[in-house]
């Protein structure tokens, strides 16, 4: 699947270098230009920096909900606003975590633009961000 | 008592006639026994047992109908005849009325006397069947009152909930531990019960109802407080009549509240270690996909760094269920604790050559100081290796490179003091209060690249506890880790 062509940009945010690193690979063999940050800390002040056109976080970094509070903040912000924020997990209730991301519901309450398990399958990703720069 | 020959006391003042009876029943086999007057016949009749009791009427201190009295209200089942020649009507009236079986008219001949005898003896029989009848009787009642009170005492005792409700849904007996089971204020026998209880025991006891089967038992779990605040197990059993037909139910009720917790906990534990192991599972399988897509460009410098990451997530999968194996054991105790004579100054040193590469790696000094003359540990070796080795392999972990580990041995009273210190990158206040938990590890920057399965300190302090020794943590973030063992060796 190609991407169009609003998405030049991603923010990957993750404390997991090996998984941020394949995912880095994974979208730079779609031609995107991928910005990394191993921390919501990082994450915030690269996403000011870069503008991207769409940013991919962790739900579990140093704290359980570093990602929920982390995309909270990106939405307050005008470039947050118009572009796809996904929160990448794999806790969900099956695994044993209190929360879950997988109802309506509860992503209305985060305020992503949607929920990516891992691993990522880049071809859902894609199609993801296509229907919303449609 | 002697089935042929009766057993007689003889009470009368005239010697002649005394001597002269005694002498007759002696020769017919009889044994006797004589009082001279009322006292003595009182005293020796309640002092044996004797079968037969021939009492003059007359006498000069006691007269007979005092000694029957007196005989008759302690040993009811001798067999008492008044002897006397002043025969009246009053005479026999009273006589009868204190229990005399007959009255023996003087003079009287030696075949009147027998004949009594016999007939009195007879009674005497009767007497004592009834007396044994009466006691056996009194003894089953005894036992069956016991038997009652006893099982009324165990019922109540026990810490189950026990309910009987009959075909009408009423309550027709239970214990006091049923109340606090069902979180019922209070119960009364005849209740309707059936609108009180939970709906799925009453669906059980319903279906018992509709069954009418006398053998098959239900069981269902029951959140009696919400929030797991208490949950039973109730099962619903018929109660047959002893013909066999269908006279009710019996609920047993039992508190699983720490059960259900405790299953809980070990569902909470496997799906932590399940996200434990997936983790890096998934970050090889990654790199692997990456690895064999022909559609990626990957340097060759990328590739062996891909691998190593690999390798590296592997090592820490293996150490997680190595780690794992530890616990487990711990926990189901199937290795024996061998305790031993350990001087805790090789265990370090063995740790220390283990950990040789790791250190030189990261050119890290190590300063020892012990103190003079310490006594030995008396410790499992396993175990003693197993902390030692964690405290210190933590502290090369991490430390910093060109940095120290300090690693101490003090004297405090009956304790050895092991401090392992480090230069390392310390542990923030939040992350010191959690250190000890199963699976907990300070995630930030620089323990991003460390691998652990957050398990070492748990299974440390398990260990040093089981050992009756304590663990503590000293730590400033960004300067350096302290960790201080004690270990008892009295």
């Amino acid at each position: 699947m190609q991407l169009n062509n609003k998405v030049k940009k991603i923010l990957l945010v993750d404390d997991d270098i090996d998984l941020l690193e394949q995912n880095k690979l994974l979208l730079e063999s779609k031609g995107i230009e991928v910005f990394t940050a191993e921390s919501a800390e990082e994450g915030l002040e690269k996403f000011k920096e870069v503008k991207p056109d769409a940013a991919i976080i962790d739900l579990i970094m140093e704290q359980h909900d570093s990602g929920f509070v982390l995309c909270h903040k990106l939405k307050k912000t005008d470039i947050g606003k118009q572009i796809p924020i996904y929160i990448l997990t794999s806790a969900t209730y099956e695994t044993g975590f209190k929360f879950s991301a997988t109802t309506m519901e509860e992503q209305k309450w985060i305020k992503c633009d949607g929920i990516i398990n891992k691993p990522v399958i880049l071809d859902e990703l894609l199609s993801k961000l296509n229907k919303f720069y449609e | 008592m002697d089935n042929n020959y009766p057993k007689i006391l003889l009470v009368e003042d005239e010697k002649g006639l005394r001597i002269g009876t005694e002498r007759l029943l002696t020769r017919k086999g009889h044994s006797v026994k004589s009082a001279e007057n009322g006292t003595d016949g009182i005293k020796l009749g309640l002092a044996e047992d004797f079968d037969i009791a021939l009492i003059d009427y007359k006498m000069p201190d006691v007269d007979g109908l005092q000694v029957l009295k007196e005989i008759k209200s302690k040993k009811p089942s001798t067999v008492c005849f008044i002897v006397t020649a002043y025969a009246s009507y009053e005479t026999a009236i009273e006589a009868t009325r204190l229990g005399a079986f007959n009255y023996i008219l003087k003079p009287f001949t030696p075949e009147e006397l027998l004949h009594q005898i016999e007939k009195g003896f007879k009674q005497r029989k009767l007497l004592l069947e009834a007396e044994q009848l009466r006691i056996e009787r009194e003894k089953n009642l005894l036992e069956i009152a016991h038997e009652k009170s006893r099982l009324n005492t165990i019922i109540e005792s026990i810490s189950s909930g026990v309910l009987l409700i009959n075909r009408e849904g009423k309550v027709v007996y239970f214990n006091k531990a049923c109340l606090n089971k069902l979180h019922l204020e209070k119960l009364e026998i005849e209740d309707y019960i059936l609108d009180k209880l939970p709906i799925q025991i009453t669906e059980l006891v319903n279906k018992i109802f509709n069954n009418h089967t006398v053998h098959k038992s239900y069981t269902t779990e029951v959140e009696i407080i919400p929030n797991g605040e208490l949950i039973i197990d109730a099962t619903c059993s018929p109660v047959p009549h002893p013909d066999g037909t269908f006279a009710g139910v019996v609920v047993v009720l039992k508190n699983i509240t720490g059960l259900k917790k405790i299953e809980q906990l070990k569902s909470q534990f496997v799906s932590m270690v399940a996200h434990e192991m997936k983790t890096p599972l998934a970050a090889v399988l990654g790199y692997l996909d990456i690895l064999v897509d022909p559609n990626m460009n990957v340097t060759q410098e990328k590739r062996t760094e891909y691998l190593n990451r690999s390798a590296l997530r592997l090592k820490s999968s293996l150490d997680l269920v190595n780690d794992l194996l530890d616990i487990s054991r711990m926990e189901m105790s199937t290795k024996k604790r061998e305790i031993e004579n350990i001087r805790i100054n090789e265990i370090i040193n063995n740790s220390l050559d283990v950990l040789e590469l790791e250190i030189n790696k990261k050119s890290l000094t190590i300063e020892k100081k012990y103190v003079e003359n310490l006594p030995e540990l008396k410790i499992d070796r396993d175990e003693v290796t197993k902390i030692i080795n964690n405290l210190i392999s933590n502290a090369v972990k991490y430390n910093n490179v060109n940095g120290k580990i300090t690693i101490s041995l003090n004297i405090e009273n009956n304790f050895i003091i092991l401090i392992v210190e480090d230069t390392g990158i310390g542990i923030n206040a939040d992350d010191q209060a959690k250190l000890f938990q199963q699976f907990f590890r300070a995630k930030n920057k620089q323990t991003r690249a460390i691998s652990g399965t957050g398990l070492g300190l748990s299974i440390a302090k398990k260990l040093i506890e089981a050992n009756h020794g304590k663990i503590s943590v000293e730590s400033v973030y960004k300067q350096g880790t302290k960790f201080i063992v004690h270990f008892p060796f009295k």
